[in-house]
């Protein structure tokens, strides 16, 4: 009894440094933003603002349109394509990654990691002039090389949604590559060994062994960039969105279009209470999908 | 015969990442390109990846022009100490959370995930209010808390999954050999878990590299600025559209930490399988 | 060895940490400190800080470039210890500030009637609900450029009609003319050129006005043998690759035409048909802003008197100008030889007196992006001018509702 009082004691201990960086950068915010949704701060208002209430809740309100919806549905169809595609690539490349016999390997590695060593606002910027200009990008190159029309990629909502999705894929598949990479590698070899004597095919045995393995180790990792995929703002908006630069595709995700309606405003306890809404979506949409399913409680 | 078959197979393995790396490469392949061409037309329609005429003009201008070698110094104190700070923190976190049994640990991992889905657009007034007291305004240490704390939660879970996959018979082992809680720790568990250790590390460092939000907002003044900062404050902006020397920067950020990522991948090949199972 | 290692970072870390609490403001010797953050080219930094070192050693004035600015302004805009004493910046944001209460009026510390030597349009510009809060330095609008060996001087359109068949003559498969058709800073010109507007001075959206969507109608018909893409790369480049023969652009895209070889013209701003008005763009007037915190500091007022009293000085109102392409503010800059052979500035000077200052109330923070959705509805998605200006209207007058 004592040495388990003990142990809870000294756990806590050990949690403590990160628990307090995690709630000074990450908690206080929100509850920051929770209060400030409840008061009048706006351009008029900076400094000598006052708790009013839930007022600003009731105008968030009518952020929530038809266009808001409309937004909301496509920031799950993003989040939903972009978990699947890179959990798919990511665990293909990784395994292809890890055959014995591949030579070359941390030189394949290295090259795939490249994407991830720019700052993103800086590959957005190179995708969208340097791939998708339509005048002077490299695509519309091609295809003029081959006899084809130039394609206008951003500007169709289809297509600029694609596209959208390309480069997210691209920014993101490195971090997934290197967390696979470094599940599958500690997965215990012996368990493929004893299966391959049962005469498993490579598939069957990935289904059975590897993914249930690795399940636990990269779960925190697919968590993670569950949310930063809900919350993906730069992608979207650098690439059709930008005021200056917009492309004529009509695609937002929820954050993008709070952003040109409620941010734009200098309103922070109406934008306050707005993100107050989006977050508490956030959550039950993590709540209602399989992050809780029983069979993973105890993982994560 | 098999050999043969295996021979193939390997050297259309060996094809395909090569296609796929060059896939990848492409838009960077492109930057690169910008930034060695002589001819200023960058978004000329006559563009060819081998630049018509050769110039480092730009990559001069870039470190000679401006104070990369002080923004890379800056750089480097804000990542190397946020990486240490970081695993400092967690490892000891993520090891009691992984075998150690108290009460609320369920609750707190949970709750501390999905409070990491809050948009951090509205994060920064918070953060500001938050550290201006402290007199942490345009101090690396403001950022370095920043970043810690924002990469806290992650570098926790992480490195929890990866201990969670060790098996609780080595450490028992050791015990029965003699060795005390600290030492198994220390000895054998840490360097079981070092590829985790290593990618959190790498996870870390990327995100202080890259960050540039965080640091444009909260310092001022170029000397202060890291290299990502400073790379934005480049950016080909309506006034100086100077996409070459832009590229050229891009170009001299990324390096060091391709350098690093190079050379971590000798340590991220697992502990447990290299080690653990001989030992 | 591995230990090691992790003990050096370690150490490394510590050491490092108290190394960087200590803040880098003050120090510089003697005199009094203060700080003005802008966000300029070197060039244009580098004049206005050679002339603020002359009043070393009493008053050091440090110029400090930061990335956005803007926002910022609005964390630290109070906080003595963080806040710089002056900005500078264009004049739009300065509504913004005002309300806030973080600006104070220059007229409470400059002689008033030194006001007087400036254009009237930049004072104009930096008045908001009746006080001054900038001390205009230079100005900038857009300009009608053309290239010579596209479109010869007399081929330069004087009415929009003209430009239109130019356009529609199709010169050699070029473009006849091209701009940011999609942008709200670029179309506003011909908004205005209807007599529309986009915010009234009360902030009231004029986008359904009869006047803007004819306007919105009219320039449709010139987007549609204009590129899709109206983003700023894409017609710089066009232009400066001789593929398109006319542009309105700001002064920041002749040093590159020069650059790559284009024969340079500029002209006045085509006249609509319709209306006789040219099409007038918006000015933008760069200058300095002061902060309250740092106004009632005693120990600084003085110096920021001394600080705005050199910048009355017509030589440095020439000297930025030159380094940024634009036009100065004050009067007396244009007495000079120098400045009176320029062709650039005096074009630049000639359209400013046409050019409408970008509104500087807080309201029109929200406008740009409801008129950018609205041009790239007509523009880019075909949608019809009326229906769409009227969504656009309420969507604007949401927005000003939700800044309350």
């Amino acid at each position: 009894m004592n040495g388990k009082k003990r142990n809870t004691l000294s756990a806590w201990v050990c949690n403590i440094p990160a628990l307090a960086f995690a709630g000074s950068i990450v908690v206080f915010p929100i509850i920051y933003t929770a209060y400030i949704s409840l008061t009048n701060m706006n351009v008029y208002h900076w400094f000598d603002f006052a708790v009013i209430g839930f007022k600003n809740y009731i105008s968030a309100l009518s952020v929530v349109d038809s266009g808001f919806l409309r937004a909301l549905g496509l920031t799950v169809l993003w989040t939903a394509l972009n978990m699947i595609l890179q959990l798919v690539i990511a665990f293909v490349m990784a395994s292809l990654l890890n055959i014995e016999k591949l030579r070359p390997r941390k030189v394949y590695k290295t090259l795939l990691m490249f994407p991830w060593a720019m700052p993103g606002y800086v590959s957005i910027l190179l995708w969208k002039n340097g791939m998708f200009n339509p005048q002077f990008g490299l695509l519309n190159q091609w295809l003029s090389g081959w006899g084809s029309e130039p394609v206008r990629w951003l500007a169709g909502d289809v297509l600029a949604f694609i596209c959208c999705l390309v480069v997210n894929l691209w920014l993101a598949l490195p971090f997934m590559i290197m967390i696979m990479d470094g599940a599958l590698q500690s997965v215990d070899k012996s368990y493929y060994e004893n299966a391959m004597l049962d005469g498993a095919g490579w598939f069957t045995r990935q289904i059975r062994l590897t993914v249930p393995a690795i399940t636990p180790i990269i779960a925190p990792a697919v968590v993670i960039t569950l949310f930063t995929t809900f919350k993906q703002f730069d992608v979207i908006y650098l690439l059709t969105q930008q005021v200056g630069a917009k492309t004529g595709a009509n695609i937002h995700t929820v954050l993008t279009y709070a952003y040109e309606n409620a941010f734009v405003t200098n309103n922070y306890g109406f934008s306050s209470a707005v993100s107050i809404i989006i977050f508490l979506l956030l959550i039950s949409f993590a709540l209602l999908s399989k992050i809780r399913r029983p069979g993973n409680e105890k993982n994560i | 015969m098999r050999r043969i078959y295996e021979r193939a197979g390997l050297i259309l393995l060996n094809i395909f990442f090569i296609a796929i790396c060059f896939a990848v490469l492409i838009p960077i392949l492109y930057a690169v390109s910008v930034s060695l061409n002589g001819r200023n037309s960058i978004f000329g329609s006559d563009f060819s990846f081998i630049p018509k005429t050769f110039t480092l003009e730009n990559y001069r201008a870039v470190i000679f022009g401006q104070p990369v070698l002080l923004w890379l110094g800056n750089t480097i104190i804000l990542a190397v100490s946020s990486v240490c700070i970081s695993l400092l923190a967690a490892v000891p976190g993520a090891y009691s959370l992984s075998r150690l049994r108290y009460r609320g640990r369920k609750t707190i991992l949970s709750g501390l995930l999905m409070l990491h889905s809050f948009p951090a657009i509205l994060s920064m007034f918070a953060i500001y209010k938050l550290l201006s007291p402290m007199g942490l305004i345009n101090t690396k240490l403001g950022l370095i808390l920043i970043y810690i704390g924002t990469m806290a939660i992650f570098g926790l879970l992480n490195l929890k999954g990866y201990f969670d996959s060790i098996p609780i018979e080595i450490e028992e082992a050791a015990r029965i050999d003699g060795a005390n809680g600290r030492r198994t720790i220390v000895s054998v568990l840490l360097p079981l878990a070092k590829p985790a250790i290593i990618v959190t590390g790498v996870m870390v460092l990327i995100y202080v590299w890259n960050e540039y939000i965080y640091a444009i907002t909260f310092m001022t003044g170029e000397s202060n600025y890291t290299l990502a900062a400073g790379l934005y404050s480049l950016q080909a902006t309506e006034m100086s559209g100077s996409w070459p020397i832009f590229a050229a920067a891009s170009v001299v950020v990324s390096l060091p930490i391709l350098i690093i990522f190079f050379a971590a991948q000798k340590h991220m090949v697992s502990g447990l399988t290299a080690g653990g199972v001989k030992g | 060895m591995k230990r090691f290692i992790l003990f050096i970072l370690a150490i490394t870390a510590m050491l490092s940490l108290p190394a960087c609490g200590g803040d880098e403001s003050g120090g510089e010797g003697k005199g009094l400190g203060l700080v003005i953050w802008h966000d300029k080219e070197d060039a244009v930094a580098a004049a206005l800080q050679a002339e603020l070192d002359t009043l070393k050693p009493d008053i050091n004035v440090r110029l400090e470039k930061k990335n956005g600015l803007t926002e910022a302004l609005k964390m630290v805009g109070n906080d003595p210890k963080a806040a710089p004493d002056f900005y500078f910046f264009a004049h739009d944001k300065l509504g913004v500030y005002a309300e806030m209460g973080i600006l104070s009026p220059i007229t409470e510390l400059v002689d008033k009637a030194a006001l007087g030597g400036f254009l009237p349009m930049t004072i104009e510009a930096a008045t908001y609900k009746g006080a001054v809060y900038q001390l205009p330095i230079y100005f900038e609008t857009l300009l009608f450029m053309y290239n010579r060996a596209l479109m010869p001087d007399d081929e330069v359109p004087a009415t929009t009609e003209e430009l239109y068949s130019f356009m529609a003559s199709g010169a050699g498969g070029k473009y006849g003319f091209i701009e940011q058709h999609s942008t709200a800073y670029y179309s506003a010109g011909w908004i205005h050129g209807f007599g529309g507007g986009i915010v009234t001075e009360d902030g009231v959206p004029l986008l359904d006005t009869p006047e803007t969507v004819k306007a919105l109608e009219y320039h449709g018909k010139f987007v549609e043998r204009m590129p899709g893409e109206s983003e700023y790369a894409t017609v710089n480049t066009l232009f400066r690759e001789g593929r398109a023969a006319s542009t309105i652009g700001g002064p920041w895209l002749v040093p590159t035409a020069r650059e790559s070889g284009i024969d340079l013209g500029l002209a006045p701003m085509p006249v609509v048909d319709e209306t006789g008005l040219p099409i007038a763009p918006y000015s933008g007037v760069q200058g300095l802003h002061v902060l309250k915190v740092a106004a009632d500091n005693p120990e600084k007022n003085a110096a920021i008197r001394e600080v705005l009293k050199l910048l009355l000085n017509p030589g440095i109102g020439a000297a930025m100008a030159k380094a940024s392409g634009c036009a100065p503010a004050l009067e007396a800059c244009y007495d000079a030889d120098d400045i009176k052979n320029d062709s650039l500035v005096m074009m630049m000077r000639q359209t400013a007196e046409k050019a409408v200052p970008m509104p500087n109330i807080p309201e029109m923070d929200v406008m740009w992006n409801v008129v950018s959705n609205l041009l790239v509805d007509i523009n880019m998605r075909g949608r019809d001018a009326a229906e769409a200006a009227a969504d656009a209207q309420k969507n604007a007058w949401d927005l000003i509702k939700a800044m309350k």
